[in-house]
C-alpha cells in the first residue's frame, strides 16, 4: 500500500456572500496518484483546488499534507508548504513581460531568502536547472523569448516548467487546457503526465472534458454542488454516472 | 601568439557542453540587461548628485521639512480661522469670474486660431504654421509669467489675472480645437461642399456638428484648469483668493491663510462638479 | 412618434439657446463684477502696447545669472521628481487595493494623495517657505509632495489593473510579498510607471520655472526682478528662456519615453 500524501477531512468553504461552495469534503490521496476532478460548472472544483494551498481560505476542516495541517499553518509554515505544491492555472499566469526562463526561475522563489529572491539573484545552478527543465517540456528554443511571444500551449508548458522547478511533491492544475485548442491540449496534458510520472509527483487536475479525464486519470473524483459525488477508478465511471454528475438536481439518480 | 589563442571562441571547443553554452547565453543577456539598468540608474544618480550640488539640497531637509511642515500645518494653521469666511467671499467670486472671463476670451481667440491651424480648414499652410507656432509659444509659457509681466504694466488686480489666464488658455485650446477639427470626417465636408455651400455653410452644416462634443469638453476642461490657475495668479498680485492668501501669509495670519486654502479647495471642487454636470447635459 | 422626435429636437434647440444666452449673460455679469468696462479695456490696451513695444529687442545684462537660474530650476525639478517618484513607488503599493496590507491604510493614503494633489504646487511652495525658509529647498519639497499627490494616484491605478493571476501564481510557489511585488508586479507595470514618471518630470519643469516668484529658487525670481523694475526687454528674455526650458523638457521627455520603451523591450528579452 502506498503512503497517503494528502488527507482532507470535512473541508468546508463558505464565501463571504454566503455561497456554500464546499460541503464537508473528505478525500484521501496516495503518493503518485493522478487524480482528475470533474463536475458541472459552479460545482466547486476550483474552490476545492484553491483551498488546498489556501489561495482561498477554507472555512472549516483539516487538510493534512505530509501529516501537517495546512489550514492551521502560519505564514512562514504556509510558505514552506506552498513551495512544495506546484500550481497550474487556466490563464497560465506568467509574468508576460519577462523572458520564459525567468518565469521558470520563479519556481525557486520559495527556497530563496526574501531579498535575494526579490532582486532575482539566481545562481548558476538554478539557471541551469531551469534551462534543463525548459528543455524537458520542449521549449529550449524559447528560453529567452518574452513569455507573451509564446503560443497559449507553450505558455502553459512554461507554467508546468515553473511548477516542476519548485521540486514539489504535488501538483494542482485548475483547468490547465480550458483555453487551448484540442491539439495543444493534448500536448500540454502529455507533458503534465510525463512530468508527474518521471518525477513521481502526485497530481490533481480539474478538467471539463470527460474524455480527457478518462484518458489521463488513475482515479476520478466527481464533484457536484460542493460535495464528492463519485470517487473511483476510471473504469467505474460509467455513462450513467457521468450523466448523473452533470445532470441537474431533479434528474439526479443515486449511484 | 597570445592574441591568436584568445580568438578561439569558447563555443568551438568540444569540451564545452550544450548546457554550459546555454548558461553563457543566459549570462550574456543578463549582462546586457544589467548594463542598461546600470546606465539608467547611473544617469539618474548623476543627475541627482549634480542637482543636490547645484541647489545645496540636504537630504536631511527631507526629514526636517516634513517635520516642519507638519508642525506648521498643525500648530500654526490649525484650526483655520473660519470667522474670515465673510471677507473671503468676494475674492472667491473674483477668482470665479476671472476663470470664466479668461475662458471665454481664450475660447473666442482659439476658435479662430484653431480653424486657421487645422490642416483641413486652413486657408493656407503658412497660415497654419504661424497659427501653430503662436499657440505653441503661448502653451509653453506658464500663465504666472504673463501675470507677472502684466502686473507691472497694467497694475494689480483681476483684469491682469483675466488676461494672463486668457493668454495661456489660447495655447491649450488652440491646439486642442485644431486637433479636433482635423479629426472630423472629410466625406461629410465634401458632401456639403458638393451642394455648393459657401464656407460659412460648410462650417455650420458639416463642421460644427462633429466639432461640438470636443469643443464643449475641452472648453469645460479649461475652465477646471482656470480655477486652479486663477487661485495661484493672485500670489503674484493678480487678484482673487491667491492675493488674499499671499497677504495673510505676509502678515503671519496663518489661520486665515488656512481658511483661504480651504476656500480654494472648495471652489475647485465646486467648479469641477458643475462642469461635470454641464458636460453630462450637453453631450 | 415622429412628432415626438420633432418636439424633442425643438426642445433641445430651445434648451441650447437658453444655455448659450446664460453663458453670455454670465460673461457680461463677470466682466462688470471685475470692473472690466470698455474704458478700462481701452486704457489697458494702451498699456499693453507700451509693454509690448518696450519688450523688443529682448536683452539680458547678466547672462550667466540667467543661465544659472534656469539650471537651478531644472535641478529643482529633477530632485522634486526623483523624491516624488521614490516615495510614490512605496506609497502606491500600500495604496493599491489589491496589494495593500489593510484597506484602511489604502484609504488613508489615497485621501492624503487626493488632498495633496488638490493644493497647487505654488501654494505648497509658499507653505514650505514659511516652514523651512527661502531658497531651492522649499521648491524641491513642494514639487516632491505635489508629485506624490499625482503619482500615487496613477501608479496605484496601474497596480490595481494588474492581472492578479500573477500574484496568485507566485504566492502559490511560496514567494514572499516583497518577492511577488518586485518579481511579478513591477515588471508588469514598468512601462506605465516610466511613462508617468517622465510625464511628471515634464510637469515639474514647468512648475519649477515659476516657483521662484514666491522665492522658492530658480528662474522665476529673475522674472520677478525684471518685471518689478519694469524692464520688459529683460522680462521677455527670461520668458524666452522659460519657453526654451519647457519646450525642451517636452521634447526630451518624449524622446526618453521612446528610448526607455525600446530599451526595456530589448533588455527584457
Ligand atoms: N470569490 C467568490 N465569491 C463568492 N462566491 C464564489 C466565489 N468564487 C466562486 N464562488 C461560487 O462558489 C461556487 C463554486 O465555484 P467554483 O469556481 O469553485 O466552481 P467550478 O466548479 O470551478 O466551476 P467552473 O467549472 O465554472 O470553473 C459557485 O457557486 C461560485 O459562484
Ligand atoms: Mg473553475
Amino acid at each position: 500500500m502506498m503512503e497517503t500524501i494528502l488527507e482532507i477531512k470535512h473541508l468546508n468553504k463558505t464565501y463571504p456572500d454566503g455561497t456554500e461552495a464546499l460541503k464537508d469534503i473528505s478525500l484521501s490521496v496516495k503518493k503518485g496518484e493522478f487524480i482528475v476532478i470533474i463536475g458541472p460548472s459552479g460545482a466547486g472544483k476550483s474552490t476545492f483546488l484553491r483551498s488546498i494551498n489556501r489561495l482561498s481560505e477554507p472555512s472549516g476542516g483539516e487538510i493534512l499534507f505530509h501529516g501537517e495541517d495546512i489550514v492551521k499553518a502560519n505564514r512562514a509554515k504556509l510558505r514552506k508548504i506552498r513551495r512544495n505544491i506546484g500550481m497550474i492555472f487556466q490563464g497560465f499566469n506568467l509574468v508576460k513581460r519577462l523572458p520564459t526562463v525567468r518565469n521558470v526561475l520563479h519556481g525557486k522563489l520559495g527556497y530563496m531568502s526574501t531579498w535575494k529572491g526579490a532582486l532575482g539573484l539566481f545562481g548558476q545552478e538554478e539557471v541551469e536547472e531551469a534551462l534543463d527543465i525548459l528543455e524537458r517540456v520542449g521549449l529550449e528554443k524559447q528560453a529567452f523569448k518574452r513569455a507573451d511571444e509564446l503560443s497559449g500551449g507553450q505558455q502553459q508548458r512554461v507554467a508546468i516548467a515553473r511548477a516542476i522547478n519548485q521540486s514539489p511533491s504535488m501538483i494542482l492544475a485548475d483547468e490547465p487546457i480550458a483555453s487551448l485548442d484540442p491539439n495543444a491540449s493534448r500536448v500540454v496534458m502529455d507533458y503534465l503526465q510525463k512530468a508527474c510520472r518521471d518525477e513521481g509527483f502526485t497530481t490533481i487536475v480539474n478538467l471539463h472534458q470527460v474524455d480527457f479525464a478518462k484518458e489521463y486519470a488513475d482515479r476520478i473524483v466527481g464533484i457536484k454542488n460542493g460535495e464528492v459525488y463519485f470517487d473511483g477508478p476510471v473504469h467505474e465511471l460509467t455513462e450513467d454516472v457521468i450523466k448523473a454528475i452533470y445532470a441537474t438536481d431533479k434528474e439526479a439518480m443515486p449511484v | 601568439m597570445r592574441q591568436e589563442a584568445l580568438k578561439v571562441s569558447p563555443s568551438s571547443q568540444p569540451s564545452m557542453t550544450k548546457k554550459q553554452s546555454k548558461y553563457d547565453e543566459y549570462k550574456r543577456r543578463r549582462k546586457i540587461l544589467l548594463k542598461s539598468q546600470a546606465y539608467i540608474v547611473g544617469l539618474i544618480s548623476l543627475l541627482a548628485l549634480w542637482s543636490i550640488w547645484g541647489t545645496g539640497f540636504n537630504l536631511l531637509s527631507l526629514v526636517f521639512g516634513t517635520y516642519e511642515i507638519l508642525v506648521f500645518i498643525f500648530t500654526d494653521m490649525f484650526p483655520p480661522d473660519l470667522s474670515v469666511i465673510g471677507s473671503l467671499i468676494s475674492p472667491a467670486l473674483d477668482t470665479l469670474y476671472m476663470s470664466y472671463v479668461g475662458m471665454v476670451i481664450s475660447v473666442l481667440v482659439s476658435l479662430i486660431l484653431g480653424v486657421l491651424a487645422a490642416n483641413n480648414l486652413s486657408p493656407h499652410w503658412i497660415v497654419a504654421r504661424v497659427s501653430r507656432s503662436v499657440t505653441a509659444f503661448l502653451r509653453s509659457v506658464p500663465a504666472v509669467v504673463w501675470a507677472i509681466i502684466l502686473v507691472s504694466g497694467i497694475g494689480l488686480g483681476p483684469l491682469t489675472g483675466t488676461i494672463a489666464i486668457g493668454l495661456s488658455g489660447i495655447g491649450i485650446l488652440g491646439k486642442a480645437y485644431a486637433e479636433v477639427l482635423e479629426s472630423i470626417d472629410e466625406n461629410q465636408l465634401e458632401g456639403v461642399r458638393a451642394t455648393g455651400a459657401n464656407w460659412f455653410q460648410v462650417i455650420g452644416q458639416a463642421v460644427w456638428p462633429q466639432f461640438k462634443a470636443g469643443f464643449v469638453s475641452w472648453s469645460l476642461y479649461k475652465l477646471d484648469m482656470n480655477i486652479r490657475e486663477a487661485a495661484i495668479l493672485g500670489l503674484v498680485g493678480a487678484g482673487g483668493l491667491g492675493y488674499y492668501l499671499q497677504g495673510s501669509i505676509n502678515l503671519f495670519q496663518y489661520k486665515e491663510a488656512a481658511t483661504a486654502i480651504l476656500m480654494i479647495f472648495a471652489l475647485i471642487l465646486l467648479v469641477e462638479y458643475m462642469t461635470a454636470k454641464i458636460r453630462e447635459r450637453i453631450i | 412618434m415622429i412628432k415626438n422626435k420633432e418636439t424633442f429636437r425643438q426642445q433641445k434647440k430651445v434648451q441650447n439657446s437658453i444655455f448659450t444666452f446664460l453663458a453670455f449673460a454670465f460673461f457680461v455679469f463677470s466682466m462688470l463684477q471685475l470692473n472690466i468696462v470698455p474704458e478700462r479695456i481701452v486704457r489697458s490696451i494702451d498699456r499693453l502696447g507700451y509693454i509690448f513695444s518696450n519688450m523688443f529687442p529682448p536683452v539680458t545684462n547678466e547672462p550667466l545669472n540667467l543661465f544659472g537660474a534656469a539650471i537651478e530650476s531644472i535641478q529643482v525639478a529633477i530632485l522634486g521628481t526623483i523624491l516624488g517618484v521614490l516615495i510614490s513607488l512605496f506609497l502606491a503599493v500600500l495604496a493599491a487595493k489589491n496589494l495593500t496590507f489593510s484597506p484602511y491604510l489604502s484609504y488613508f493614503i489615497k485621501a492624503f494623495a487626493g488632498f495633496v494633489r488638490a493644493v497647487p504646487a505654488l501654494i505648497w511652495a509658499l507653505l514650505f517657505i514659511v516652514a523651512v525658509g527661502l531658497g531651492p529647498t522649499p521648491g524641491i519639497l513642494a514639487l516632491a509632495i505635489n508629485s506624490i499627490g499625482m503619482l500615487v494616484k496613477v501608479y496605484g491605478e496601474a497596480l490595481e489593473e494588474i492581472d492578479m493571476g500573477i500574484v496568485e501564481a507566485l504566492e502559490s510557489a511560496g514567494a514572499t510579498k516583497l518577492q511577488v511585488i518586485l518579481q511579478g508586479v513591477f515588471p508588469s507595470v514598468l512601462t506605465a510607471f516610466t511613462a508617468w514618471s517622465l510625464f511628471r518630470l515634464d510637469v515639474n519643469i514647468r512648475y519649477s520655472a515659476i516657483l521662484g516668484v514666491v522665492g522658492a529658487g530658480g528662474i522665476g525670481w529673475e522674472l520677478m526682478k525684471a518685471a518689478q523694475m519694469s524692464r520688459y526687454d529683460e522680462a521677455l528674455m527670461v520668458t524666452i528662456v522659460i519657453f526654451g526650458m519647457v519646450m525642451s523638457a517636452e521634447v526630451i521627455s518624449e524622446f526618453m519615453k521612446k528610448r526607455t520603451n525600446a530599451a526595456t523591450a530589448q533588455a527584457l528579452n
